[in-house]
């Protein structure tokens, strides 16, 4: 009997949590794991390495194959070129007051419409929220050719009101998705705590400013770094709205940074320092800020799916 | 920045997403000191009215006017004068172009759905066997994530196409293009070939855009209840069994969340060459705003389409757990 019950605890378990297997069946899947997972990442960070690496390569160490991933020299005037051809200050400004902007904007307005569309019953509630969901399906090149129209007759072109006057209203960049998140958490919430502030007195707003918004802190947290983020790495709406080079944000820098630095250079008649090294420099000093912010609050990326619910 | 010209239109659209949901309450307001009994209902209709009003002018203005103008654009010639934009009339010749004449857009068109249909696996399986691997209690199972998670917050579209113009992709898996298409050719041909070294060549890539999916399938896994499992180990299921029988249908609502993600993702994708098409056409090549409407709108619709497929298909597969 001990016998039998020993054999099937032996056979069980796909996902680790599960086994009770022999001690070396355990360390080789435990051994195999890590070098798979080990390969993927390696897979996934190579880019950034790739990027950081050559950023700091000379001329010389860029043509020399010997030179794999160490430079001969840490050769910092790639940086100088990168900061001076993209006008980063300059360019970062711009990128944080969009992306800034947007994220708080977007934040506020997609919990108040989410709340709406999570606690409150309506009649249409379900036919409106297929219509935001039928939002997210529409790619932004459908429609950008009106949504010009109309920004340049109201006179927002060069400005960054074509960012910021959709996600007051709940809509921007994938503000479909916020509200998805928002709803999917507040629906998770007790509803006592909505009947009793009721009772208590509070009126529609006050539930949700006072009662609601203060526990949804992990939700308010995972939308306002991912719209962040994603506006700050937004390419395609910066380039339809945004002429003037003085307005630019940086991924629209990076990519006029060639013929900038080629016009730049060309006076000085050093036009050979300008080379892929400087590209990568560049580039990298565009993921920085995402990534610095990624590397202090990756806890909420991370657990952003766990925490909002959304998978229920 | 100028202000002079637009700060009105500012002032008035700020004013009208607060504007909107304040009338709503007003009239509530109004209506019970007149002394009209409101029911319980219609009050907590116009509670909800309020909150969500804010979304439906933003959606009148930003998507569901501009949605309407493009449709009515795509059956016009456009013609662009100093002053004006000057429409003429010409019925389903823009929708009957890509078919008749034009000869970029179907080859981009079928490439795009092509490249989908391949990668929607390859991203799917992948995603949900890293996601086993990092579901597991270990050490170092938070760095893991981390890096699995990274390319979603640093993957800028310019960044990335200046990355991956460069081979870095193939690189990134330990093999040179030269070498591989050598091999490639000697065993395949043709097409095949074409689109194996295609795909190597976009692995990275691919892999790149599983972030979310792993995310969502790790929380996918912890959502399926561990007593489920005992029970079947009890009755002697082995973890093989316990995989198929179990966690893949418990997780069948999770694997459609993926692939419509997917579906949306890609198809709204910055690489998407389409997309790129379709702005080139319309916004730079030759502004024929009316040829590029009505591509919007077909590809639009393609994707309605593809999601109602998706959607069709996997009602016989998904399993709700709390469905009798």
């Amino acid at each position: 009997m001990a016998d039998s019950v020993f054999v099937i605890r032996q056979r069980t378990g796909v996902l680790g949590a599960l086994t009770s297997r022999k001690w070396w069946e355990l360390v080789f899947l435990r051994i195999a794991t890590y070098i798979i997972l080990i390969n993927v990442c390696f897979v996934f960070l190579f880019p950034v390495i790739y990027m950081f690496s050559t950023s700091l390569k000379t001329v010389a160490d860029l043509a020399d194959l010997t030179v794999l991933w160490i430079p001969r020299t840490f050769f910092w005037r790639n940086y100088e070129l990168a900061i001076s051809g993209m006008l980063y200050w300059q360019a970062a400004r711009n990128s944080i007051i969009i992306s800034l902007g947007s994220g708080i904007l977007q934040t506020v307005a997609c919990s108040f419409v989410a709340y709406g569309f999570a606690r409150i019953p309506f009649p249409g509630r379900d036919i409106l929220f297929l219509l935001v969901l039928f939002t997210f399906l529409v790619p932004p090149q459908t429609i950008i050719v009106p949504l010009f129209i109309l920004y340049r007759n109201l006179g927002f072109m060069d400005t960054y009101f074509p960012f910021l006057i959709p996600a007051l209203f709940g809509h921007g960049l994938r503000g479909a998705l916020f509200i998805l998140v928002f709803r999917q958490f507040f629906r998770n919430l007790p509803y006592e705590l909505e009947d009793a502030a009721r009772i208590d007195g509070a009126g529609p707003f006050s539930v949700y400013w006072r009662i609601m918004l203060p526990l949804a802190t992990p939700a308010i947290i995972v939308v306002f770094l991912f719209s962040l983020v994603w506006h700050w790495n937004d390419f395609f709406e910066p380039t339809i709205y945004l002429f003037d080079q003085n307005n630019f944000t940086l991924p629209l820098r990076l990519s006029i940074l060639s013929a900038a630095l080629l016009q730049m250079l060309a006076g000085q008649g050093a036009g050979d320092e300008f080379n892929e090294a400087v590209i990568m420099a560049a580039s990298f000093l565009v993921i920085m800020p995402p990534l610095v912010i990624y590397l202090f609050t990756q806890r909420y990326f991370v657990e952003s799916v766990d925490r909002t619910g959304l998978v229920e | 920045m100028q202000f002079e010209d637009n700060f009105t239109w500012v002032i008035l659209l700020t004013a009208l997403a607060f504007v909107v949901p304040a009338c709503i309450l007003s009239i509530r307001v109004i209506l019970s000191a007149v002394g009209v009994r409101l029911t319980y209902k219609f009050q907590r209709a116009m509670d909800g009215y309020f909150y969500i009003s804010t979304w439906i002018v933003g959606f009148l203005i930003f998507l569901a006017w501009p949605l309407f103008q493009s449709l009515y654009v795509s059956f016009h010639n456009v013609k662009i004068t100093s002053s004006e934009l000057k429409l003429t009339f010409i019925g389903w010749e823009n929708y009957a172009e890509p078919f008749l004449e034009d000869i970029h857009f179907l080859p981009l068109f079928t490439k795009t759905v092509a490249n989908l249909l391949s990668d929607l696996p390859i991203i799917l399986v992948f995603s949900l066997f890293v996601s086993i691997l990092v579901v597991q209690e270990m050490p170092g199972r938070g760095v893991f994530r981390m890096l699995l998670f990274m390319p979603v917050v640093i993957g800028s579209a310019i960044v990335i196409r200046r990355l991956f113009g460069e081979g870095v992709s193939t690189e990134a898996i330990g093999v040179s293009v030269q070498t591989l298409s050598e091999v490639v050719f000697t065993y395949l041909q043709g097409t095949i070939a074409d689109w194996v070294l295609d795909l190597v060549n976009r692995v990275t890539l691919v892999l790149w855009r599983t972030g979310v999916q792993i995310l969502i399938f790790v929380a996918g896994l912890h959502s399926v209840p561990i007593t489920m499992r005992e029970a079947a180990k009890t009755d002697g299921a082995s973890g093989w069994q316990i995989f198929w029988r179990i966690t893949l249908p418990m997780l069948s609502p999770v694997i459609l969340v993926n692939v419509v993600y997917t579906i949306v993702d890609s198809f709204t994708d910055p690489f998407n060459e389409v997309l790129t098409y379709i702005q080139t056409v319309g916004l730079t090549r030759d502004f024929r705003l009316g040829y590029a409407a009505a591509l919007g709108w077909m590809y639009f619709a393609s994707i309605f389409l593809f999601m109602a497929l998706a959607l069709v298909i996997s009602s016989r597969f998904v399993f709700y757990a709390g469905e009798r």
